[in-house]
């Protein structure tokens, strides 16, 4: 039987590195540019810095609806026909992550994440 | 016997799934697909520890497609169908290798290995490797609820064996 004692030092190792990879990956400098993805397909690129007024528009797609809501430097999602709404739950774009939404495979982020990350990865 | 088991699976079902559907009604508290709870594995473990592999995997499975369907979220069985079969390959062989005092590992592990499940199909199915900033934070989010639920699940399956030995011999 493993100890309790090596259990715990596993966990804690699963913990710490996951814990430094967000803190690192969460604190990259966001740009202006924004892509936004569908089904892994560039379909709209947008630069925040261009945008002057309050606009939204809808992305139809076979899996469903996003409404995105562009204002001056800064991109949503208001509304969506997924159940679970964690799109719209995101709030505001940030430099950290992507906005998501699975059932409707959608990806919003800023131009040069994608980049990085393949540096990351490889 | 045979009908006496199939009655506790179905028994074990109708728990999870309960309590899946009513972890769906909580407000989204971090707006990241796949970080939560995860209660309903609560049951998956007891029924590892107390019934073995068979009936763990039965219920599991059982569980994640009725669940979609009451969630009406079918897309999302194909996630879960991951995440649940990483996580159930994890917590077989931890089966053998842990003592009662250390059922809690075994969700931890099997959390951990969820989420990693989830991501692999959610990175294959959108066709978006950039997800993968995510999986750092699924990680911290599973351990934690894998501690949580990995508590719930050694206090519950303890106590149940003392009952189902009893009447079960």
């Amino acid at each position: 039987m493993v100890k309790t004692r090596t259990w715990v030092i596993i966990i804690v190792l699963l913990l710490a590195v996951s814990l430094g990879l967000t803190l690192w990956l969460w604190s990259r400098p966001r740009g202006d540019v924004v892509n936004i993805y569908q089904d892994g397909e560039l379909v709209r690129t947008i630069d925040l810095s261009l945008v002057t007024k309050e606009e939204s528009f809808d992305l139809e797609s076979d899996y469903g609806r996003n409404t995105i809501l562009l204002e001056p430097g800064r991109i949503r999602v208001s509304d969506a026909d997924c159940p679970d709404k964690v799109c719209v739950d995101s709030g505001w774009l940030t430099g950290a992550a992507p906005i998501v939404c699975l059932p409707h495979r959608l990806v919003i982020e800023f131009a040069g994440g994608r980049g990085n990350i393949d540096a990351v990865t490889g | 016997m045979r009908t006496k088991r199939l009655t506790l699976d179905a028994l074990l079902t109708a728990v999870a799934l309960t309590i899946y559907v009513v972890e769906l009604q909580l407000p989204h508290v971090v707006p990241i697909p796949g970080v939560k709870l995860g209660l309903a594995n609560i049951v998956t473990v007891v029924a590892m520890v107390l019934l073995g592999p068979a009936d763990a995997a039965g219920i599991l499975f059982s569980r994640i497609v009725l669940g979609s369907l009451f969630s009406g979220n079918m897309m999302a069985v194909l996630y879960s169908v991951s995440g649940g079969l990483a996580c159930f390959v994890t917590m077989l062989p931890l089966k053998k290798l842990l003592t009662p005092r250390q059922i809690w590992v075994m969700s931890v592990l099997g959390a951990a290995a969820h989420n990693l499940g989830q991501m692999a199909a959610a990175v294959l199915v959108t066709g978006t490797p950039a997800l993968i900033v995510y999986l750092p934070v699924l990680m911290v989010s599973g351990i934690a609820a894998g501690l949580f639920t990995g508590a719930a699940a050694q206090f519950a399956a303890l106590r149940l064996k003392k009952v189902l030995d009893k009447y079960h011999g």
